[in-house]
């Protein structure tokens, strides 16, 4: 009876959460270190139907530089979004939307290679909005919360290259 | 060696039900609401089919992983925690012998968050916590045999993360009543002038805790429920209704439960069940569910789940499903109780008998124990002597000044 008093107690106190918050992180604290030879412009987490953005690192990292670092709740697997300034690769697959008339066109060029990350441009003209024209990278990033460090780089097939350390 | 293979298996099947979780969508959470309110509204009309004596409901669910039940927004797989807790407690007055007033209240809150808590939440940016509060009042006719309860029914949104959550209503009212006359009852909740749900039920089984056959072929009968649910639908309202069917096959303790919808969508859930004893505190169930895949693909979800009175342990059983936001693919344990009673008898909820218990008949006799306790109370002045007599020891010696006329009257006596 003693025992069962004292298992209750255990499993009541470990119910009440005291004990998970010494385990697990539910924050990410974020650092990004460009080791391109372009400017990152900031890194955002978007939606998988690229529809939604949130940004994370808003502030310009300069080539060879670290970002500030910057907390969010963001634990778990999401798409991660780099912006460049520009990019000087050779496999670099273009987006444009051109709206002419309220038609749309648009112009797909896979020559980037499936399942890696790679860098886009996205060009959108003319469609009532705002003029788009962003070079990006998208890949998907395991974050297990904590303190995260972030390497950006370019290898030499002229693809971007991430390390989340 | 056998303690250690099984001991094995078990960190397996723990492992595999981590490794194998899907994450819970975040459109689940988000209906949350309504789903709770039709449950504790279900829950409260198997109480009333009592409506006297009490009953007792708390539970908690545990699911000790973070990457157990994660949540799946649109950005992507977030680690935490989907959570239940609720209880629901019930009790009612002897107005006279045949009136029992009773007050009812029901409380679930339930959702996501990045921590696991008891009482206070973390509230991360991608929580989601919603709880519901049923309450009323109920009026019992034994001589009738009939109960009517109403009440209202508060949803209250407590935190939605405003990046991956719709806009909601903060705090909705609701309200709702509940009939009953012998084993016929009517139930509706509203809001403001609309019906939410309508649901008739109709016990035919035969149960011996509300004075029905022990057995015979009247407990066979099925019990049958059907429940008119108002849905929106890109704003036309496709109602629909649901129907229950609970199947008594083998002396009230192997049931069938069905579930199917109308006019669209057909079969929904079928469980079967075992409990060890009618009285319901102990079960084994087997579920299979159909879901309902976008894109029109159906799949059927097996599961079951094993209920010890005060832990219930399921792996993709279709009550879960239904219940802890489309959670599947993980063990999901819960601790709670659930305990009714009346007349001195305890019984789970639905329960077709009360528990076994040995009871000695105590018929408390007042003067008995009042004559018990007065011997007991002189047992320590009385003694008996080597010859068997007794013998009063007197504890005081009292002196009284008396005059003479008095003695000799004394000892004429």
């Amino acid at each position: 009876m003693k025992y069962l008093r004292l298992f209750l107690c255990l499993v009541t106190l470990s119910l009440t959460a005291c004990m998970s918050h010494v385990f697990i992180d539910t924050t990410t604290r974020l650092q990004v270190e460009n080791k391109t030879d372009v400017t990152i412009l900031g890194l955002d987490i978007i939606s998988e139907d690229g529809t939604s953005v949130q940004s994370w690192i808003r502030d310009a990292i300069e080539p060879g530089e670290k970002s500030k670092v910057v907390e969010e709740d963001w634990v778990g697997t999401f798409k991660v979004r780099v912006r460049f300034e520009k990019w000087n690769g050779k496999s670099l697959a273009s987006i444009g939307k051109l709206c002419v008339y309220s038609s749309v066109s648009r112009v797909y060029n896979t020559l980037a290679k499936q399942g890696e990350p790679n860098v886009f441009e996205k060009e959108v003209k003319g469609c009532g909005e705002e003029d788009v024209h962003m070079i990006y990278s998208e890949t998907t990033l395991d974050f297990e919360g904590g303190s995260q460090y972030l390497v950006v780089s370019q290898d030499e097939d002229g693809n971007v290259a991430f390390k989340l350390k | 060696m056998k303690i250690g293979l099984n001991k094995i298996f078990i960190l397996l099947a723990i492992m595999a039900g981590v490794a194998f979780a899907d994450p819970i969508p975040a459109e689940a959470l988000t209906q949350g609401g309504l789903v709770m309110r039709d449950r504790q509204l279900r829950d409260i009309g198997l109480v009333m089919r009592g409506g006297r004596g009490g009953y007792i409901d708390i539970g908690y669910t545990y699911t000790p992983s973070s990457e157990q039940l994660q949540l799946k927004s649109k950005y992507g797989v977030h680690d935490g925690f989907a959570f239940r807790h609720h209880y629901g407690i019930f009790g009612s007055w002897v107005l006279d012998s045949i009136s029992h007033l009773g007050f009812l209240t029901w409380y679930e809150r339930a959702g996501w968050d990045s921590q696991d808590f008891f009482f206070f939440p973390h509230y991360g940016d991608f929580a989601h916590i919603s709880s519901v509060l049923t309450w009323g009042f109920s009026y019992t006719n034994t001589k009738l045999d009939a109960t009517i309860a109403l009440g209202l029914q508060h949803q209250n949104l407590e935190k939605a993360g405003w990046r991956v959550y719709p806009d909601e209503s903060d705090s909705l009212l609701f309200y709702w009543g509940h009939a009953r006359y012998k084993n016929v009852s009517f139930q509706g909740s509203f809001y403001r002038n609309t019906f939410q749900t309508l649901r008739f039920s109709l016990e035919l089984e035969s149960r011996e805790l509300y004075g029905g056959a022990k057995g015979g072929y009247k407990t066979y009968l099925p019990n049958l429920s059907a429940t008119v649910y108002r849905r929106k639908d890109n704003e036309d309202d496709k109602n629909f209704v649901r129907l229950n069917w609970e199947q008594n096959l083998y002396k009230q303790t192997v049931y069938a439960n069905v579930a199917y919808d109308f006019p669209k969508g057909g079969f929904h859930s079928a469980t079967l069940k075992y409990y060890p004893d009618p009285s319901r505190l102990m079960g084994f169930e087997a579920s299979c569910l159909r879901r309902n895949e976008i894109g029109g693909s159906r799949e059927l979800l097996w599961g079951g789940a094993i209920d010890f009175f005060v832990l219930r342990l399921a792996y993709n059983s279709a009550f879960d499903y239904d219940n802890m936001f489309r959670a599947k693919g993980t063990f999901i344990a819960e601790f709670h109780i659930d305990l009714g009673a009346f007349d001195g008898k305890f019984f789970g909820l639905g329960a077709a008998k009360a528990a076994p218990m040995e009871t000695s008949n105590k018929n408390f006799d007042l003067n008995k124990f009042m004559k018990v306790r007065a011997e007991q109370q002189n047992l320590g002045s009385t003694k008996v002597d080597a010859q068997g007599n007794k013998v009063i020891e007197a504890k005081g010696i009292r002196y009284e000044k008396i005059d003479a006329g008095s003695i000799s009257n004394e000892g004429g006596r």
